[in-house]
């Protein structure tokens, strides 16, 4: 297992933002819905290791991330896109995503065309001379996802991946996440239920700081037939069924 | 990707993206035209002198540089913070201090670059007009050093807080910390003034420094232990800063429960760089002036700072009366020849009468030098305290006329009196029949004689009616009563 979360907690002050979560993640997909303030981005980063658990037990592939060694080791086979993608406007695109490739340490004969892989895989190769601040809100997000996956990480953690994508890049970055998850354990904190149908194999529902739900897809859509739960989708009525069930 | 950067270790290559996209170069036009108004047009206006030249480096170019260094880095130092990629750079390998050092490295690069390119600049302006010596190369050091403290400086702050205008405030700080002096800075009064010996901007050195006796290393040295100590703890407090900034937030507990290794470093750093400096703010408590106008620390000084450089003056006598000058002011030896000529003339076999004038060093002894008639044989000796009259042309002041009546009224002072050359105290005006047959003897060279707001009428008086002798009158004049007018025995009246 490239994830084991047992119990773990975050609190800031006096809210559990994640309340004693467990779960565990291998190789595929994995796709994390709930609503805003469920708790997702918190344990995202967590598990990025930005931040450190209140309490509970974090292994991430097969390491403790508390101690300085295994961390950095962590790190170097981690890729992370945060929520809020911050970013040097004054970089092309091929050197923001080089910065990142060098800080991840990639060996230095590696790095240009691990930048170019990157970069291509995202469908940026055409504007991978171009300065961050002359791009589009969507192929921001896309420089974004090629620094997280520069280093061809084991653990790629993508906080609202495809928020700003137009439907093709999506359909696209959906068939990338298929092809990641093939060898890595990519986990998807999202709010679309159509991302998570489609490339996920696995999906965790947060609510309140805890997952009230594991399983696949179809057992998310399953939990909606009959139910009545709102909803345009099947996806999404076994989505709010499940939410209703956990507040009630 | 060129095969040259292919080939470049990690740490080369991220130095070369933080040197690309640093903010510096845009900000150089604006720079190099600070630098071209105010350095080196001032620069221009001191005399052809190295050190002379080079106290601009401190005086004015560190000023300039510093605030924009600071300013610049601090710019920088908060990046991660102004654009919110903590997120994105903390869950990296690589350590927040060697990203923040590379980061620190491109802007000091930059600046560094640009700060010598300005030196560069400035020797090669002194080179073309100098006649002697060769460029100083501790002034650059204190410079480099100056522009290297301030720029970790200001990274420091960027880091610690993060925010779109910390880098005004920096540079405005820097501005205001060089603009009030380093002196009110370091908070010294007159009774312990030289410890504000390291502020390395110390107003423009008389003109023959370094001509005649060496300029000790002294005060430099503490000065590079003093800024230098100061960016290296810092830097050291940069390895800190992880652990610094998280005393408030939650995140950084991550980064201090490990690097135990680094953060060792960095107390390391801070510790040395605190002891290089308070060692060099001691060794500041304890300088003096030396014998030749500097500042000589006793724990570093050599004594072979004190001697004097050796040196063949370079004469000129076309007209009989012989003068020489320092080979370092060889660029004024014509002019001061025909300034001292008509005077020469005009006094020329009368008793006493200097064969030559000779320029010698203004300051030995540590006191002033004054400039008189040696007796045997009789020579004027000067200093070269009038040429700076020569040169200013930025601040306005050229004055042709001022500085050839100030090198005539010297001979003429020392011949009136008959003063020796002595180092001491400005030695007495000359008597009311002195200055009236120097003003007389200064209007018939067609020399410009002090004005009647400082002579009175009665000196004026007497300077009108003795100037509309004839020369031949005047002189016989002076042949039967020189001895008396040296004695100060003539009275206003007495004068034809």
């Amino acid at each position: 297992m490239n994830v084991e979360i047992s119990d773990l907690t975050r609190r800031f002050g006096r809210t559990r933002a994640v309340d004693g979560v467990s779960l565990q993640a291998g190789a595929g997909v994995f796709g994390l819905l709930g609503p805003n303030g469920a708790g997702k981005t918190t344990l995202l980063r967590m598990m990025a290791t930005v931040i450190p658990p209140s309490s509970g037990r974090l292994r991430l592939l097969g390491r403790d991330p508390g101690s300085y060694g295994p961390r950095r080791e962590i790190r170097r086979r981690v890729g992370y896109l945060p929520q809020n993608l911050g970013y040097y406007p004054g970089f092309t695109v091929a050197e923001f995503v080089e910065y990142f490739a060098l800080l991840k340490d990639l060996p230095p004969r590696r790095v240009p065309r691990a930048v170019a892989a990157a970069v291509e895989q995202v469908g940026l190769d055409g504007k991978a001379r171009s300065r961050l601040r002359t791009l589009s809100g969507g192929m921001l997000r896309r420089a974004g996802i090629a620094q997280a996956i520069v280093n061809q990480p084991e653990l790629l953690l993508l906080d609202e991946p495809t928020a700003g994508l137009d439907p093709e890049q999506r359909v696209q970055f959906r068939a990338l996440l298929r092809w990641l998850g093939e060898t890595a354990t990519v986990i998807v904190s999202t709010h679309l239920v159509e991302d998570v149908g489609a490339a996920c194999s696995e999906v965790a529902l947060m609510d309140a700081g805890e997952i009230v739900f594991r399983g696949t897809p179809d057992e998310l859509t399953a939990r909606g037939e009959g139910s009545g739960a709102a909803g345009d989708a099947p996806l999404e009525r076994g989505y709010s069924a499940v939410l209703s069930a956990a507040r009630s | 990707m060129s095969v040259m950067s292919m080939r470049l270790p990690r740490s080369a290559r991220a130095l070369r993206l933080e040197f690309k996209r640093n903010a510096v170069p845009y900000v150089l036009p604006l720079l190099a035209a600070v630098f071209f108004f105010d350095t080196l047009r001032t620069a221009d206006g001191f005399a052809p002198i190295w050190t002379l030249r080079a106290s601009a480096i401190g005086d004015h170019m560190l000023f300039e540089f510093s605030a924009f260094a600071g300013g610049l880095a601090a710019w920088a130092g908060s990046r991660e913070g102004r654009r919110k990629t903590v997120d994105l750079v903390a869950p990296t390998p690589r350590a927040a201090w060697a990203r923040r050092s590379t980061a620190l490295a491109g802007t000091l690069c930059w600046m560094l670059l640009a700060f010598l390119a300005g030196v560069a600049v400035l020797y090669i302006q002194t080179a073309v007009q100098a006649t002697w010596g060769g460029p100083p190369l501790w002034p650059v050091f204190v410079g480099a050093f100056g522009v290297i403290v301030v720029t970790v400086i200001g990274f420091t702050c960027g880091v610690l807080f993060p925010g779109r205008f910390t880098a005004p405030l920096v540079a405005i700080g820097v501005l205001v910390v060089y603009q009030t002096g380093l002196r009110q800075a370091l908070g010294v009064a007159t009774s312990s003034g030289t410890y504000a010996l390291l502020s390395p901007g110390n107003g423009p050195p008389v003109v023959d420094t370094g001509v005649y006796y060496h300029v000790a290393p002294d005060l430099s040295i503490v000065q590079v232990m003093f800024m230098g100590g100061i960016a290296v703890a810092l830097f050291g407090v940069l390895g800190l800063a992880p652990g610094l900034r998280g005393l408030a937030p939650a995140r950084a507990a991550l980064a201090r429960s490990g690097g135990w290794l680094l953060r060792t470093v960095a107390v390391v750093l801070v510790a040395c760089g605190v002891a290089a400096s308070w060692t060099a703010f001691a060794l500041a408590g304890t300088a003096k002036p030396d014998a030749v106008g500097g500042w000589e620390i006793p724990a570093l000084h050599s004594a072979a700072s004190d001697q004097t450089v050796p040196v063949t003056r370079d004469c000129t006598s076309s007209s009989g009366f012989q003068v020489c000058v320092h080979p370092a002011f060889r660029f004024y030896l014509h002019d001061l020849a025909a300034a001292f000529e008509p005077v020469a003339a005009e006094i020329a076999g009368l008793p006493g009468t200097p064969a030559g004038a000779r320029e010698v060093a203004s300051v030995s002894g540590g006191q002033d030098v004054q400039s008189g008639t040696s007796v045997s044989p009789p020579v004027f000796e000067f200093t070269a305290e009038h040429v700076g009259a020569m040169f200013g042309q930025f601040n306005g002041i050229p004055d042709p006329a001022g500085w050839a009546s100030g090198f005539q009224q010297g001979l003429l002072d020392a011949f009136l009196t008959g003063r020796p050359p002595h180092a001491g105290p400005v030695p007495i005006l000359l008597g009311p029949a002195q200055q009236a047959v120097e003003d007389a003897l200064l209007t018939a060279v067609r020399s410009q004689p002090l004005g009647p707001s400082v002579t009175s009428a009665g000196v004026s008086a007497a300077a009108h009616r003795f100037a509309a002798l004839s020369a031949s009158a005047r002189h016989a004049w002076l042949v039967a009563h020189l001895t008396a007018l040296r004695a100060g025995a003539i009275t206003l009246a007495q004068i034809p």
